[in-house]
């Protein structure tokens, strides 16, 4: 979808998207348009709504209204059915708790992602295992996530998450769980894959990711978008 | 299936080892109870039925004056319309075996005392009564015998396949085989060119009609019969529904109990499994998320969850059939060898395999289904922040609560766990009163038959019959009082009874009952009584239930009984828990009021004697023998071989079923304290020690398994007040109220404390290896 403009492509649009969850409001309205090869992070207080906002574009779950346009897609149009062929197709993502599948060492778990799209087992595992080594962990390959330090889950998480080339990476708090050094890698993994051209968008709580990462930061509090930013990265 | 799909449901499969186990062993133990369960409920239903159709049995075994009626007329007589099938005619001649029962010499058999029938027959099968020789071979000419006897059962001394038979007026006989028939056709069989050296008194004809449902259709069979043939050419007849009814009676009372075990073990068997399998499927949520998250349909994460279940119910439910299939078969046979003398096949029916390999799967699958289903709803959003998500509001305020009691923290916080995840909560409760209940039901229903058993358990252990000439045996020289006198003074002896069968009219005239005319210590040898009390005085009777249902009847109720024209009313003064629908005990006194003229006694043909605990029963009836000649000492059918194995059958269901339902406590106690392994590791690093992170699981579980104990054990009591006495009247009998009060207060404590216990110990396990790990190591596992 080219812009009037001629600009980037439009890779996410939110048109008044609300969430209530009872009589609890997580998003009160809230617009937004994502551009092809942007990093985007979105900060704010803890409960302010920021995972919703993630979970509302990853298909996650449903607004209660408004809309979600991603790659092309309207997500209102999508059954269950539809929203996990897109996730699987258009979308990666990653969690502050890794959320691997704890029965499989950490190439099935990447290879997985492959399957789901009809990739056989073979070829899934080989482009898995080129990951991993991209990702510097192709040697815990068949250690099972219990086994795995937080740093390298988070990688594994990643690399599952890149598995099908996903137009968009979704990433809440991605460095949340990890110390210093392993937040560091994650980050510059992060960035590496910005520059080759990987929309990205991320929710954190650290300003440093944000800074380094991020090309247009977003604040959000009770629910909705407060300011929008461009950001000079700092290397 | 998608490659992905089973890449996941095998990983689940093999990592959750402890899950697939517990699946795996309830699936098996339930189906082991299913098997047994189907298999009694399958044998119980129709033992008699079953066996007489394999046998081709004989609906009318009709004997004939050979000197009156033609073997060729015979023939013709039974070509009649009714008439699907006949086997016959065959010779037939009762023998009397000497009532010497000293030592016999080796290889010589010698048969209980008594008449037996021998009928000369070439072939064992035929149309009609295919004899069963379940050892040795048929007879193939002269000096030869078959011994009929079920199997299992030994009735003479050196009574085995070699054997020579003694038998007066017969040449020595040597046993070649032995042969069981349910239609009761002889004693032994030899080869028809054996007969004429036996001098044959009767022709046997064996019938089967097209129409033989009750006693008239028989007996409008026989009379087609002997239509055609020569005056008074019948000698006697006998047909198949008494034979049912003195084999069966026995085995008809234990049916509400056996069933009762066979529903119970059918309906805890499913529930206890969808409640592992749903457990199963409920704590997975996080893991469902993750799937839905990375891209899993909805389809397909019910087929992972689906497939992670069904393997090792699968496996369960085949090792499960087969060894159902091994403990099935002791069991039906002890159970069944116990009250009908081993003439049934109690055989498991295939279809009870085939449905247990079927239904047990589908089951499994039901189960999953609706939590999978569940599952296939639940946003993927809310099932991946399930384990990481906050409190409900219910069960912060109920901690909050908690929290300003005066209790240790850790016991508080302990027991607002079960608040803060109402749905396991739930799920585990569940478990946990299906436990109780079931095994307070089936606590219950084992003391019910234990003390039924105990009950109708005949008090009768020497039965003296009077011997008449009329067939050939010698009759007493004692009168009626001085047998009785005699028998009272024989060593052993306790208590006795002279009984006089006679058949009576009920009022209106068309109904015929028989009434038992007792004398003697009837009061002190009844079986007991369901209401009021034992008859004491003329004019009194008591009767069975059976009785009490057919005819409308109740105690306190007063009838007409007629005898030779002469009618006497009389009261119901008692019900017993035995007892035939057309049995009317009576004193002696009514008896001496229907025949004020003549002697009384000449209706008493028997002496029931209750011997002292612990007295020989053979010796006793070798002495009546010596005695009084013309009695015809016998045993009393084996009856605590019956509580033995009764008692036995429903001890082996209670443990199966106990087993299943603590498995399903302990799984799910585990399932729900696993869960918790995060909260538990962030605990204790906010600076609990281990000892309050056990002390707050071991409460949390045992509030669980007191309230679970508290709703189960009045659910099982309820369930068996309603069950219990519904099935036994199902046969038209009934419990008398004190069988039905089988509970005691440290029973139901133990019970209750049981459920605790299991609850406690299936919360440990998962909460120990949590308490072994690191904080850092808990946290970081979700
Ligand atoms: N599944 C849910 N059920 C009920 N309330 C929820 C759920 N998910 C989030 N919320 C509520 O919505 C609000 C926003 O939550 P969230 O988006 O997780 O915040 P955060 O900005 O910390 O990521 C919070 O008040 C939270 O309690
Ligand atoms: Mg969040």
């Amino acid at each position: 979808m080219i812009s009037e403009d001629g600009s980037e492509q439009v890779i996410v649009r939110l048109d008044g998207v609300r969430k209530e969850y009872g009589d609890s409001v997580a998003l009160d309205g809230v617009s937004l348009e994502i551009r092809a090869g942007e990093a985007v992070a979105v900060m704010g207080p803890s409960g302010c709504g920021k995972s919703t906002l993630l979970n509302m574009i990853a298909g996650l779950d449903r607004p209660t209204a408004g809309s979600v346009f991603v790659d092309g897609e309207d997500l209102a149009q999508l059954n269950e059915t539809g929203l996990a062929l897109y996730r699987r197709r258009r979308i990666g993502m990653v969690f502050q708790f890794f959320n691997l599948i704890d029965d499989l060492p950490a190439l099935d778990n990447v290879a997985l992602a492959a399957q789901l799209t009809g990739t056989s087992a073979a070829q899934a595992r080989k482009r898995a295992l080129e990951l991993l080594d991209e990702l510097g962990i192709a040697d815990r390959r068949n250690v099972y996530p219990a086994a795995l330090s937080g740093g390298e889950r988070q990688r594994v998480a990643v690399a599952r998450a890149l598995m099908n080339r996903p137009a968009l990476l979704l990433a809440d708090e991605p460095t949340g769980a990890l110390d210093s050094h392993a937040g560091e890698q994650v980050m510059d993994l992060l960035i590496d894959l910005n520059q080759i051209g990987q929309t990205l968008l991320m929710v954190t709580h650290d300003p440093r990711l944000a800074t380094r990462c991020a090309s247009r930061l977003i604040e959000v509090a009770d629910g909705r978008l407060v300011r929008e930013s461009a950001l000079e990265r700092t290397p | 299936m998608s490659g992905a799909v089973w890449r996941a449901s095998r990983a689940a499969v093999r990592r959750r080892r402890l899950q697939t186990f517990v699946i795996g062993l309830v699936v098996l133990t339930s189906t082991v109870a299913l098997v047994v369960a189907l298999g009694l409920l399958d044998a119980a239903s129709a033992p008699f039925d079953r066996t007489f159709d394999q046998q081709r049995g004989a609906h009318l075994v009709a004997t004939f004056d050979p000197a009156k009626a033609t073997d060729a007329q015979l023939a013709q007589a039974a070509h009649q319309p009714g008439v699907t099938d006949v086997a016959g005619p065959f010779a037939q001649v009762v023998l009397t075996a000497p009532p010497d029962r000293a030592a016999p010499a080796a290889g010589v058999d010698t048969p209980p005392p008594g008449p037996i029938t021998v009928v000369g027959r070439a072939d064992p099968g035929g149309p009609v009564d295919r004899v069963d020789v379940w050892s040795g071979r048929w007879v193939t000419g002269p000096g030869e015998v078959v011994v009929m006897r079920p199997p299992g059962e030994h009735w003479g001394a050196n009574e085995e396949v070699g054997s020579r038979l003694i038998l007066p007026g017969a040449p020595p006989l040597t046993i070649v085989g032995f042969a069981s028939s349910l239609s009761q056709t002889a004693g032994a069989w030899v080869s028809p060119d054996q007969m004429p050296a036996l001098h044959p008194t009767a022709t046997q004809l064996l019938l089967r009609f097209a129409h033989a449902g009750s006693d008239s259709q028989v007996r409008a069979g026989l009379t087609a019969v002997t239509a055609g043939l020569p005056q008074d050419s019948l000698l006697g007849s006998l047909s198949y529904l008494t034979v049912k009814q003195d084999m069966t009676s026995t085995a008809n009372a234990y049916v509400p109990f056996l069933m009762a075990f066979g529903v119970l073990g059918l309906v805890v068997a499913v529930l206890i499994v969808a409640n592992v399998v749903s457990g199963a499927v409920v704590s997975g949520s996080r893991h469902i998320g993750v799937l839905k998250a990375i891209g899993f349909t909805p389809n397909q994460v019910v087929a992972v969850y689906l497939v992670m279940v069904l393997v090792p119910g699968v496996v369960g439910c085949v090792l499960g059939t087969v060894l159902g299939v091994l403990a099935a078969h002791p069991l039906l046979h002890m159970v069944f060898a116990g009250f009908d003398y081993g003439y049934f096949t109690a055989t498991l029916s295939p279809w009870v395999v085939v449905l247990t390999l079927l239904g047990m799967p589908v089951v499994v699958l039901l189960a999953a289904l609706v939590p999978a289903l569940r599952a296939h709803r639940l946003s993927a959003a809310r099932a991946i922040s399930a384990g990481s998500a906050p409190g409900t509001g219910r069960g912060l305020r109920v901690q909050r609560r908690l929290s300003g009691t005066r209790l240790p923290r850790a016991v508080s916080l302990g027991l607002g766990l079960p608040f803060a995840r109402p749905g396991r909560t739930a799920m585990t409760l569940t478990a946990l009163v299906l436990g109780v209940t079931t095994v307070t039901f089936a606590g219950g229903l084992s003391s019910s038959v234990a003390a039924y058993t105990d009950a109708a358990r005949d008090h009768v252990q020497s039965v003296s019959y009077v011997g008449d000439a009329g067939v050939g045996q010698v009759e007493p020289k004692l009168t009626d009082a001085q047998i009785e006198a005699k028998l009272r003074s024989l060593p052993g002896a306790l208590h006795v009874t002279a009984a006089a069968p006679v058949e009576l009219r009920m009022t209106g005239g068309s109904q015929v009952v028989r009434g038992w005319f007792l004398r003697g210590d009837s009061a002190d040898m009844s079986s007991a009584m369901v209401k009021g009390r034992w008859m004491k005085g003329p004019g009194e009777v008591v009767v069975g239930t059976p009785f009490v249902r057919k005819h409308h009847l109740a105690v306190g109720d007063h009838f007409t009984l007629a005898l030779d024209g002469r009618q006497q009313s009389v009261t119901i003064v008692g019900e017993t828990v035995t007892g035939d629908a057309d049995r009317v005990d009576a004193t002696w006194e009514t008896l001496t009021a229907f025949a004020p003229d003549r002697s009384s006694s000449r209706y008493v043909n028997q002496y029931w004697v209750q011997l002292a605990h612990g007295a020989d029963v053979g010796a006793f009836d070798n002495a009546v023998k010596a005695a009084e000649p013309g009695l015809n000492p016998s045993e009393s059918g084996d009856v605590n071989s019956v509580t033995v194995t009764i008692v036995g059958s429903s001890s082996v269901l209670t443990l199966l079923l106990t087993t299943v339902a603590a498995l399903g406590v302990f799984n799910t106690a585990v399932l729900n304290t696993r869960e918790r392994r995060r909260d538990l590791g962030m605990l204790k690093s906010i600076g609990m020690t281990p000892r309050q992170v056990m002390v707050m699981v071991v409460t949390s579980m045992a509030a669980l398994g007191l309230v679970g104990g508290l709703l189960g054990v009045p659910l099982g009591i309820v369930a068996h007040r309603l069950i219990v006495p519904s099935m036994v009247e199902a046969v038209g009998s009934s419990l008398p109220a004190a069988m039905m009060q089988v509970w005691h207060a440290p029973t139901l404590t133990l019970l209750v404390l049981a459920g605790v216990a299991i609850a406690v110990l299936g919360a440990l396990v998962p909460a120990r290896s949590a308490a072994r790990l690191t904080i850092a190591e808990v946290l970081r596992s979700e």
